[in-house]
């Protein structure tokens, strides 16, 4: 089957100020996000998410490699036929009401006007704006615009849902919102495509994930492909000792607890023992999307993350 | 077709709830309304003078509306963040920037027709119905700002509106003075003066041919040929600039 994002060495130098001075955007990706699927692309900012997204979307030109959206080479109008963009922090027409606005975006992606009055109506009432269709744009509070958007990514029956950093903004509710959303539409059976910062709904939700640092792909695959089975950090509470190895990180509640790497258990186990401590609880932690993700920054920039305390 | 229809609906739509709009036409009305005065304070054919002023206000006008608004017109889609969801659809850029020029072509061709009815209307009930002499000066009025919008339109492809809005008015200045560029060049006596004044002759556009209003308001009958001539080399060299506007808008990245 036809992936439904593909890129090949996708690349984008941009250049910037008197001297053209080069700077990459994003280094050689090589991309699959199979059809069907919820995909969550994650990296810390200025990783290379919205200038892969911008050059999918054919807002801006690949400076190298190529890309395809259904089979159709990027930035052919008709690769983004079947699908529903929502850019990152949208700004719409403020002159529009959101029955113009989905009717304007209806009509450039080619829907019958019989068939583009059910469907806004339809979206209106689903994302809560049914009450405010006829109201300018320019009014709408942040989580109104956001709604709307998400409105608009639909409004063309698109097979490929992509939106970027959906949920950066919003209030729980609105990240309720666009959670389900993401999972309905997947269950309907279109492919979503999204970056985010929140890593604990891109665990949620994603079927697979793609990881870029610093322009580059540092990783792609299921959710369980990336975690792996590695346990991240152990937690172990013991009782009875004031300490164990000469020092604790923490007292609670007249229990001592230290949270220590995985192959440092057995040493302070037995340390414990030996001291007479009581053993509480050894609670194993397994891996989470960020660990991988910080794990992914410390080694692309070993010097600078420690610096800045990313890992802190 | 239907998109760049789609397109150019949504900016007609835009500038007509535009409140800068509003007054610029209001601004109009009144500059028409006062033409009736200059009556008043002058000597010699009133009429006349009454006719070139309101005339003159007429082209003024919609020429200001086609630089202030054509050189918002792909700016403000960037500035705004607009251009990320209209330029992610599945339609080409030139179609897009087509679109967007038919619509401020549109508001162009609105706002000349309100203000041909004014003028009707006001010079109208003093003179007595216009002649077709000053609707076709009307019509030729609108040929030269087909192609002033386009300038506009192009230079908001790739400059701020402050900086397209300079480059727009030295199109328009300029534009009125090829012909005296054109005798500039034939007497100057440096060969590479002479040689620059005839290429900007050339490549810059003569807005003078489009300009008949001083004959309808001295009842001069224009010939048809030179109608004909402008209607072409109007539309021409619009072409022309739009085929260049959406080169630029094609190559444009939207960081």
């Amino acid at each position: 089957m036809t992936p439904a994002i593909r890129t090949e060495k996708l690349g984008k130098v941009y250049r910037s100020g008197f001297w053209r001075i080069p700077y990459t955007g994003l280094a050689d990706l090589d991309l699959e996000v199979p059809e069907g699927t919820s995909f969550g692309f994650i990296g810390p900012n200025g990783a290379g998410k919205t200038t892969t997204i911008k050059t999918l979307m054919s807002l801006q030109k690949a400076t190298s490699g190529r890309a395809w959206i259904h089979g159709v080479p990027v930035p052919d109008p008709e690769s983004r036929r079947r699908v529903g963009f929502l850019p990152e922090r949208p700004y719409f027409y403020e002159h529009l009401t959101a029955y113009e606005f989905l009717d304007f975006y209806g009509r450039l992606a080619d829907v019958p006007s019989a068939e583009r009055k059910a469907r806004i109506n339809v979206l209106l009432e689903r994302v809560d704006l049914g009450r405010f269709r006829d109201v300018p744009l320019g009014k709408y509070s942040k989580g109104m615009l956001q709604r709307a958007g998400l409105a608009q990514t639909l409004i063309g029956d698109p097979s490929l849902l992509v939106l970027d950093e959906p949920m950066s903004g919003l209030d729980p509710l609105g990240r309720v919102l666009v959670r389900d959303l993401i999972l309905e539409e997947k269950r309907n059976g279109r492919t979503v495509f999204f970056s985010s910062h929140v890593l604990a709904d891109v665990e949620a939700i994603c079927d697979r994930v793609a990881m870029v640092v610093g322009g580059k792909l540092r990783g792609q695959g299921t959710v369980p492909e990336l975690l792996g089975s590695t346990v991240a950090h152990v937690d172990i509470v013991v009782a009875g000792v004031d300490e164990v190895d000469g020092r604790l990180l923490a007292v609670r509640g007249g229990r001592l607890a230290r949270r220590l790497a995985p192959d440092a258990v057995d040493a302070f186990l037995d340390a414990a023992r030996a001291a007479g401590a009581g053993i509480v609880s050894v609670v194993p932690a397994q891996r989470t999307l960020e660990n991988v993700l910080l794990d992914e920054v410390e080694r692309a920039r070993p010097v600078n993350a420690k610096r800045l305390g990313v890992l802190a | 077709m239907s998109q760049i229809l789609a397109v150019a609906t949504n900016t007609f739509r835009e500038a007509v709830r535009d409140k800068v709009l509003h007054s610029i036409l209001f601004f109009a009305a009144l500059l028409l309304m006062v033409s009736l005065a200059m009556q008043e304070i002058t000597i010699g054919d009133q009429a006349k003078v009454v006719r070139g002023v309101a005339l003159g206000g007429i082209s003024l006008m919609g020429a200001i509306i086609a630089i202030f608004l054509g050189v918002g017109l792909v700016w403000k889609e960037i500035e705004k963040k607009t251009i990320y969801t209209l330029a992610s659809k599945p339609v080409a850029r030139w179609r897009l920037l087509f679109g967007k020029y038919l619509g401020l072509w549109l508001t162009l061709a609105a706002e000349v027709s309100i203000l041909t009815v004014l003028y009707t209307g006001i010079v109208g009930s003093q003179q007595g119905l216009p002649s077709g002499g000053v609707y076709l000066a009307i019509a030729m009025l609108m040929l030269e700002l087909t192609l002033l919008c386009a300038w506009s339109t192009l230079f908001s492809t790739f400059a701020a509106p402050t900086t397209a809005s300079a480059y727009s008015l030295c199109i328009y200045v300029i534009g009125h003075f090829t012909d005296d560029l054109l005798l500039f060049g034939q007497r100057a006596e440096d060969p590479t003066f002479k040689a620059l004044c005839l290429a900007l002759y050339r490549v810059l556009p003569n807005l003078e041919l489009f300009n008949i209003r001083a004959e309808a308001v001295h009842g001069i009958v224009v010939p048809m040929t030179e109608v004909a001539w402008a209607a072409a080399y109007g539309l021409g060299y619009t072409a022309a600039v739009l085929a260049v506007a959406m080169m630029v808008f094609q190559r444009r990245d939207f960081a």
